[in-house]
């Protein structure tokens, strides 16, 4: 019958009536009868039933429709089709009742007294008046009532002759197929006979799923009636096994309630025996991800939502937001019994607003530019190990490693050359991940064809890889490419002279990007132990670990939900925290708690490295540009031509700096507009305190910078701010780049 | 930087370029391939538009995400 058990139990526990009658009514047709014709077929499924006994939802069902008013039936207007029903059994009142509400016009023929088909044990269980009352509510859908003697052949025949639409409703005694010429019984799905407009049901079924044959006949003659096939996408109304998940280890016995008056349950009883029903619900995923905590509700829901959002061809694309926050960790596909995938789903969401041109601009700009400059000329670099043209392999750090940790990534890098044979190359640049995350097909692909054209000019050497995103990607990517992951590399390695264990126990933290690859948290782990760190596992680690928020580039475009996501880490440990992967380290880092990198114990640096602040934005940019020229400087013995430029010399108080970091402004922002207004003039000035404001929008968003010059020639920074927004007029609108551009034309609005 | 009626004021910005103080006029923004006209302060002499903080972290940046999720 579909009855939605589990809302219907939770009313009657909460005593609301006539809300749980409705519940019972949307699914139930004549709930007033077949309430009391239910025999609780439901109960040796209900899961409680594993644990005791099933929730006696029978009990519930009586106590509901002798205490609650019946729900008003408002009936579609007329909508001049007919049917005849023959035979006055459950099945047919019920479809009698299904029709009559569609506006049909239904016309019961039966032997003896109307409804008196139900006899064969039923008026027994019924109240007195309650055959009568379904009556009553069947004439006020004008179905209407022939009574005939009985079914003879010549009736039958009239009968068809007349009826477009004809049910034999078999649950009366009195019918049989072959007066109709029907030689086989009805499909069991559609209830369809061998003659077109003819159905059959009802025969040898207990009382509710009589009322469920009549049910189904009633979609199979609207079907007929329409034209439209009458057997597909059906398979719902039948009875399956739920797919929900529900966690008995923590219900308790409750003994069943026993009804002193079966027949007539009191409501007090009916209410006991409600709270018996665990609300049967699968939170696994719920539980464990900040991301599905924040929204409010489940999966189902949230897929609802962004399917809802995507389909919406005009208004406001409610999901957007929540679309871009996920953090694609597979988290809850971990999780979840039935390994539904809320990351898969949003990576597809988000390729689809790309391609329908509905991502909103601002979602992934910052982190796509951030990419286009860790690959640009200026900071990108190869080069062979010193004294060999060709290398058979190349560290590959990350685009992040080596601005967060620059000395330590240039001991390791010497470490590698020391230890292994055949030449490690030095291969700096991002992998591309980040146009992946953002959901652009082209994007990634055209960045991706970047790296593989380095790495061939570069002699095709393998790869070994520091970021497990980087691992990732190249796996998905770039298959093509041999990689290696560093800490598989140094396992086979002896450890460097200068590490050290620190003599406290440290919580080993494993990234989300190598949740599928085990052998990747098994390297770190016998790292720690060859290090003698003593550790603690996390209580989400290896393939169940939590994304620390930068996954998918969730922090990035909803920095609030990805820094709740951050922070969940925290009541996890009091313990230092120990990371293999550096954009984990500074997210959380960054959310407040203590953390470490592995590089940390491997070239120990400063005497507290879990307490070292994750560098910003412009701090980190300004040190890949640093670590670039060290490199070149101290391995290769070039000095870098970028260096020779006029510098621009500016100073911030730590409040302005903090403002900046906040608005994602970038202290090369800030050098764009002086450099533009020193070339083409300040635009405003303020007379009384001497400070000009100057502004330029290099690409898709214009920066203000409120600024004085001092007698040395630098400029003291006094706040800067930003919009999206083009207002022609305003000076200083350069042309933007291509980068970011999938989806949007370079104005900012869509193609 | 806005005064009783709410319009937008220059605060003690003028143009550089004009030494002139600044008016508000008429000036279009545009963002998603909308566009409105909105009175901003703007140099009456070379035309060039000032955008105060508070209108390009308030009313402009709620505009923008209002159009993102268009």
């Amino acid at each position: 019958m579909h009855v939605d058990g589990r809302d219907f139990a939770r009313l009657m526990r909460e005593s609301r009536l006539d809300e749980a009658r409705a519940v019972l009514e949307r699914s139930m047709p004549l709930a007033g009868l077949c309430a009391f014709l239910c025999q609780g077929e439901c109960m040796p499924y209900c899961r409680r039933a594993e644990v005791d006994a099933g929730v006696n939802l029978p009990m519930l069902e009586r106590a509901c429709a002798l205490h609650s008013r019946p729900g008003k039936v408002m009936p579609l207007p007329a909508s001049g089709k007919s049917a005849l029903l023959a035979g006055s059994g459950l099945s047919s009142l019920c479809l009698a009742f299904e029709l009559g509400k569609k506006g049909y016009k239904v016309k019961i023929v039966h032997t003896g007294e109307a409804g008196l088909a139900l006899a064969a044990g039923a008026l027994d269980l019924l109240p007195q008046g309650a055959l009568a009352e379904a009556l009553e509510r069947l004439m006020a859908l004008r179905v209407s009532f022939e009574r005939v003697d009985d079914f003879s052949p010549g009736l039958c025949a009239a009968l068809r002759r007349e009826n477009k639409a004809i049910y034999l409703g078999l649950d009366d005694p009195a019918l049989n197929l072959s007066a109709f010429g029907v030689e086989n019984p009805g499909d069991t799905l559609t209830l369809e006979t061998d003659i077109p407009g003819l159905f059959v049901g009802g025969a040898g079924l207990s009382f509710i799923r009589a009322a469920a044959a009549g049910k189904r006949a009633a979609g199979s003659i609207t079907r007929f009636m329409q034209g439209v096939s009458p057997s597909s996408a059906r398979a719902g109304e039948d009875v399956y096994p739920t797919k929900l998940f529900t966690d008995l280890s923590k219900v308790l016995p409750v003994p069943p309630v026993e009804a002193a008056d079966p027949k007539a349950p009191a409501l007090v009883e009916a209410a006991a025996e409600a709270v018996r029903c665990i609300q049967c619900s699968c939170l696994a995923c719920v539980e464990k991800c900040a991301w599905m905590a924040h929204y409010g509700a489940y999966p189902k829901r949230y897929a609802r939502e962004i399917y809802n959002t995507l389909a919406m061809k005009i208004g406001h694309r409610r999901a957007n937001a929540q679309i871009n926050s996920c953090t694609l960790c597979g988290l809850c596909a971990a999780v979840c019994p039935n390994g539904a995938d809320m990351g898969r789903f949003c990576a597809e969401a988000r390729k689809e607003m790309v391609s329908s041109r509905h991502m909103p601009a601002s979602a992934h700009e910052f982190a796509l530019e951030d990419m286009e400059y860790s690959n640009s000329p200026e900071v990108a670099f190869y080069r062979p190990q010193p004294g060999h043209e060709r290398c058979r392999a190349a560290f590959f750090p990350g685009c992040r490693l080596p601005a967060s940790l620059p000395e330590q990534t240039a001991k390791l890098y010497a470490f590698l050359c020391r230890n292994l044979e055949g030449g490690v190359g030095f291969f700096f640049r991002c992998c591309s991940m980040p146009a992946r995350w953002s959901g652009r097909p082209l994007l990634t692909a055209s960045s991706a064809a970047g790296v593989r054209e380095a790495w061939e000019e570069a002699g095709r050497p393998e790869l070994i890889l520091a970021c497990p995103a980087c691992s990732l990607f190249f796996s998905a990517e770039l298959a093509e490419i041999p990689i290696k992951s560093l800490w598989e590399t140094l396992a086979a390695l002896p450890l460097p002279d200068t590490a050290r264990a620190l003599d406290r126990v440290l919580a080993l933290h494993d990234p989300c990007t190598a949740r599928d690859r085990p052998a990747l948290a098994e390297a770190a782990r016998s790292l720690a132990l060859r290090l003698r760190q003593n550790t603690e596992e996390l209580p989400l680690s290896r393939g169940f670990t939590r994304c620390c928020g930068y996954g998918g580039l969730s922090i990035l475009a909803g920095p609030q939900v990805g820094a709740e996501i951050a922070r969940s880490r925290l009541g996890d440990t009091d313990k230092d925290l120990l990371c293999w992967c550096v954009m984990c380290r500074e997210s959380l880092r960054s959310a407040g708690m203590r953390a470490l990198h592995f590089l940390d114990l491997l070239f120990p640096g400063e005497e507290d490295a879990a307490a070292r602040p994750a560098p910003g934005i412009s701090a980190r940019q300004d040190g890949a540009l640093a670590f670039r020229r060290a490199m070149l400087q101290n391995f290769w013995n070039e000095e870098d031509e970028a260096a020779d430029m006029e510098p621009i010399v500016f100073h911030m108080d730590g409040e302005v700096a903090e403002k900046l970091e906040a608005r994602r402004i970038l202290r090369s922002d800030v050098e764009k507009v002086l450099l533009h207004a020193r070339g083409k003039g300040a635009q405003f000035r303020d007379p009384q305190s001497g400070r000009v404001l100057s502004c330029l929008r290099p690409k898709q968003v214009t920066f203000w910078v409120e600024y004085s010059e001092n007698a040395d020639g630098s400029f003291t920074i006094h706040n800067a701010y930003c919009h999206r927004m083009r207002v022609p007029g305003t000076p200083g609108e350069g042309l933007p780049t291509a980068v970011i551009l999938e989806g949007f034309d370079p104005q900012g609005g869509r193609v | 930087m806005k005064n009783e009626s709410g319009e937008i004021q220059p605060g003690g910005w003028i143009c550089a370029n004009c030494g002139v103080p600044l008016e508000l006029l008429p000036a279009d923004a545009i963002y998603m391939g909308s566009s409105f006209q909105v009175d901003l302060p703007r140099c009456p002499a070379c035309g060039v538009t000032f955008i105060p903080q508070e209108l390009a972290e308030g009313k402009m940046l709620e505009v923008e995400k209002l159009l993102e999720d268009k």
